[in-house]
C-alpha cells in the first residue's frame, strides 16, 4: 500500500466500491494518519458546519459557555440584546484567552494581559493606557473579537462555519434537519441542556466513533452484558417486545448525515413507559402522549414516542434519542485520540419525576460509565491498536446490507457508507 | 453507644478497598445496605443533585449490583481481562457519627492500568455509613473526581 499523500489524497477516491460484489472498502490509514487528519482539518472541519452548543445553555443575557470546536478555541455569549453569538476565545491583541472559566456571565470580559475589554456584542470598549495608539486605531471594530465566518442556529442547536462560503445551516442539514424537528418538537415548551456535562475521551480515531454511533451489528455481541442487565431488570422489558423485530432502519439523509430508526425495550420519558416507573409514571407518561398528540398530531406523536433515533449529523454530532436525549460532540485531537462532550437534553417544564428516570436512564446505557459505552470504547479502542497491522492487513470492510439497498434494516451498514461516501468526496473536493 | 474510631473506619474503607483491588465486586457490592447507592456526580458539579444533573454513574441498589455483577463477566469487554486497579486512601476524617451510622470523609487515589495507560483517579470520597448487627455498612458511596473531565482516562470502567 502506498503512503496515503501518494496515492489517496493525490488521486480520486479513497474508498473501494465494487458494486457488482457488493463490497465497500476504506482504507484503514484513513484512522491513523497524521496527513489524513491535517487534511480533514482543512477540508471537513474548515468547511463543514459544526455543532458548537445548546441556545438553552445561555439562557440569560450575558452568560457564556466556553467550547473547543474543530480544533479552535470558542466561546458562545449572549448578547445583551438577547441574540446569541461565537467567538474565537482569544484577544485581538496579543493572542491570551479572553473567556477564562468554562461557563459563567458576564457584560464585559476583560483579557487578563494587558486589559484590553471587550463587551457581549465583541466590540472592543477599552484599553488601559490608550496613548501610543493613532487616534482612529480601534474605529470600525478594527481590534473586535473575531466570530468565525458564519454562525448560525436550527431549533437552538447553534452551528458555526469557518468558511465563508459554506452554504447556509438548513440546506446543509438536509434530510438530518427533520429528525432534529422530531427531538426539539418534544417540549411543549421547548428543550433544555440539564447541568452536567460528560467530559470524556477515547484513544481511538474520530471516524470510528461516528461509525459506531449508528452501528446496530454490534449491539448483540458488544452489549451483551448490557442485555443482561436489562433482563435482570425486573419489569424494564414490555411483555410485547420481539428484539427480533426492532423494525425502521438506517438511511442516508444527505450530506453524510445519517439515522437509524428503530424500536428498544427500554422506557423513553417521552414517551413509553416501563414498569419501573410505577403508577405514577404511567400517568405522567400518558399525559405526556396525550400533550404531543394534541399538539402535534396522533400520527407524529406516535412516531416520535415509539421509535429510537440514533442521529448522525456530518461530521461530528451525534444526537441519540432513545432512553434518554443525548447531544454528543467529539472533536480530534490526534489520528488516535478524540475528546467528547455529552450532555443530556430534555423538555422544559418537565415532570422532576420523569426528570429523574431521564437521568437514570441516560447512566444505564450511555456515558463514561454506562453499562455499554465503555464496551463500545473499548472496541473502538481495540480496532485502533489492531491498524498497526498494516501495510499487510490494509482495508475496513462496510458491505453489510449492499445486497438489499430497499430494505436496510437495523443491522446494515449503509449509514456507515454514506458517512465514507461523504468523506471521501470531501478530501478530495480541493485536490 | 460506643464511639467508633477513624482507625476502625479505616479499616473498613480499606477492606472495600481491597475488594475493588482484587475484582470481588460481588464482595464489594454486599457491603451496601438494601437502599444503599454509588454516585459519581459529573466533575463540573460535584455537589449536583442526582435526580436533576447528569452524571456519570448514577446507581441505586439495585444497578450497582448489577454494575458489581457485570465486572465478573467476560462480556463486559472494557474489563476482560481486568485491568489493574490500585485505591489509596488518605486523609480519612469521620464528620459525624451517631447511633444510626457516620459520615466519613477521604480522599482516594484509584490507579488503573491497562494496555500500557495508566490513569489516575483523584477523588474525594463521602462515604455514609450504617452501623447494623453485621457492623458497618454503605448507605451512600459519593466519588466527586477532582479532575477536569475524564481525559485522558475517557471512562471509568472499574469502580471507583
Ligand atoms: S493580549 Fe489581550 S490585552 Fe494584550
Ligand atoms: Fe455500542
Amino acid at each position: 500500500m502506498n503512503k496515503p499523500l501518494e496515492s489517496g489524497l493525490g488521486g480520486t477516491h479513497f474508498i473501494r466500491i465494487d458494486p457488482q460484489r457488493c463490497e465497500f472498502l476504506v482504507p484503514r490509514w484513513a484512522f491513523t494518519d497524521q496527513a489524513v487528519l491535517d487534511k480533514e482539518r482543512e477540508e471537513i472541519f474548515g468547511r463543514c458546519w459544526l455543532y458548537v452548543g445548546h441556545a438553552s445553555e445561555i439562557p440569560k443575557a450575558g452568560d457564556f459557555v466556553a467550547r473547543k470546536v474543530g480544533g479552535r478555541q470558542l466561546f458562545l455569549w449572549r448578547g445583551e440584546d438577547g441574540v446569541p453569538r461565537v467567538y474565537f476565545n482569544t484577544c485581538t491583541h496579543r493572542g491570551a484567552m479572553v473567556c477564562r472559566e468554562k461557563q459563567g456571565n458576564a457584560k464585559r470580559l476583560t483579557c487578563p494581559y494587558h486589559g484590553w475589554t471587550f463587551d457581549t456584542r465583541g466590540g472592543m470598549v477599552e484599553q488601559p493606557g490608550a496613548s501610543g495608539f493613532p487616534d482612529d486605531f480601534f474605529a470600525n471594530g478594527a481590534k473586535d473579537l473575531i466570530s468565525p465566518a458564519k454562525v448560525e442556529a436550527y431549533r437552538d442547536f447553534v452551528f458555526v462555519n469557518f468558511d465563508p462560503n459554506a452554504v447556509d445551516l438548513t440546506t446543509y442539514l438536509a434530510g438530518a434537519a427533520e429528525y432534529l424537528d422530531l427531538v426539539a418538537d418534544q417540549g411543549e415548551l421547548g428543550m433544555e441542556v440539564t447541568p452536567g456535562e460528560q467530559v470524556y475521551s477515547m484513544r481511538a480515531n474520530w471516524k470510528l466513533l461516528y461509525e459506531n454511533s449508528a452501528d446496530g451489528y454490534h449491539a448483540i455481541t458488544a452489549h451483551a452484558s448490557y442485555f443482561d442487565y436489562l433482563r435482570a431488570t425486573v419489569g424494564v422489558f414490555r411483555e410485547d417486545f420481539d428484539p427480533h423485530d426492532v423494525g425502521g432502519g438506517g438511511k442516508s439523509l444527505g450530506n453524510g448525515h445519517a439515522v437509524i430508526e428503530y424500536q428498544a425495550p427500554w422506557g423513553r420519558p417521552v414517551a413509553q413507559w416501563v414498569p419501573q416507573w410505577g403508577e405514577s409514571g404511567r400517568a405522567e407518561i400518558a399525559r405526556v402522549k396525550a400533550e404531543l398528540s394534541a399538539r402535534l398530531g396522533e400520527q407524529r406523536a406516535d412516531r416520535i414516542a415509539n421509535w429510537n433515533r440514533n442521529i448522525l449529523i456530518f461530521p461530528n454530532l451525534i444526537i441519540n434519542d432513545i432512553m434518554g436525549l443525548t447531544i454528543r460532540s467529539f472533536q480530534p485531537v490526534t489520528p488516535g485520540y478524540l475528546e467528547v462532550s455529552a450532555v443530556s437534553l430534555a423538555p422544559r417544564g418537565e415532570h422532576p419525576e420523569m426528570r429523574a428516570w431521564r437521568q437514570y436512564n441516560f447512566n444505564e446505557f450511555l456515558g463514561p460509565a454506562g453499562f455499554a459505552t465503555p464496551d463500545d470504547v473499548e472496541m473502538l479502542e481495540l480496532c485502533q491498536q489492531a491498524y498497526q497491522n498494516m501495510p499487510e492487513v490494509g482495508w475496513n470492510d462496510i458491505s453489510k446490507g449492499m445486497n438489499r439497498p430497499d430494505a436496510n434494516q437495523g443491522d446494515d451498514e449503509v449509514q456507515m457508507r454514506s458517512f465514507w461516501i461523504r468523506w471521501d468526496e470531501l478530501m478530495g473536493a480541493a485536490r | 453507644m460506643a464511639l467508633l474510631t477513624r482507625a476502625e473506619v479505616e479499616d473498613f474503607l480499606y477492606h472495600e478497598a481491597a475488594l475493588l483491588d482484587e475484582w470481588k465486586t460481588m464482595e464489594w457490592a454486599e457491603l451496601f445496605t438494601e437502599d444503599g447507592e454509588y454516585l459519581v456526580p459529573p466533575t463540573d458539579l460535584p455537589d449536583a443533585d442526582k435526580n436533576a444533573a447528569l452524571f456519570i454513574i448514577n446507581d441505586d441498589h439495585h444497578r450497582l449490583v448489577q454494575r458489581a455483577k457485570r465486572l465478573t463477566r467476560r462480556t463486559a469487554h472494557v474489563e476482560f481481562p481486568h485491568s489493574k486497579v490500585r485505591h489509596t486512601i488518605h486523609n480519612v476524617r469521620i464528620l459525624e457519627q451517631d447511633e444510626a451510622g457516620l459520615t466519613v470523609a477521604s480522599n482516594q487515589i484509584v490507579y488503573r492500568a491497562k494496555r500500557q495507560n495508566l490513569d489516575t483517579f483523584v477523588c474525594h470520597t463521602i462515604h455514609q455509613l450504617a452501623r447494623t448487627a453485621d457492623g458497618l455498612r454503605i448507605r451512600s458511596k459519593r466519588v466527586m473526581l477532582d479532575i477536569d473531565g475524564l481525559r485522558p482516562h475517557g471512562m471509568i470502567s472499574a469502580i471507583l
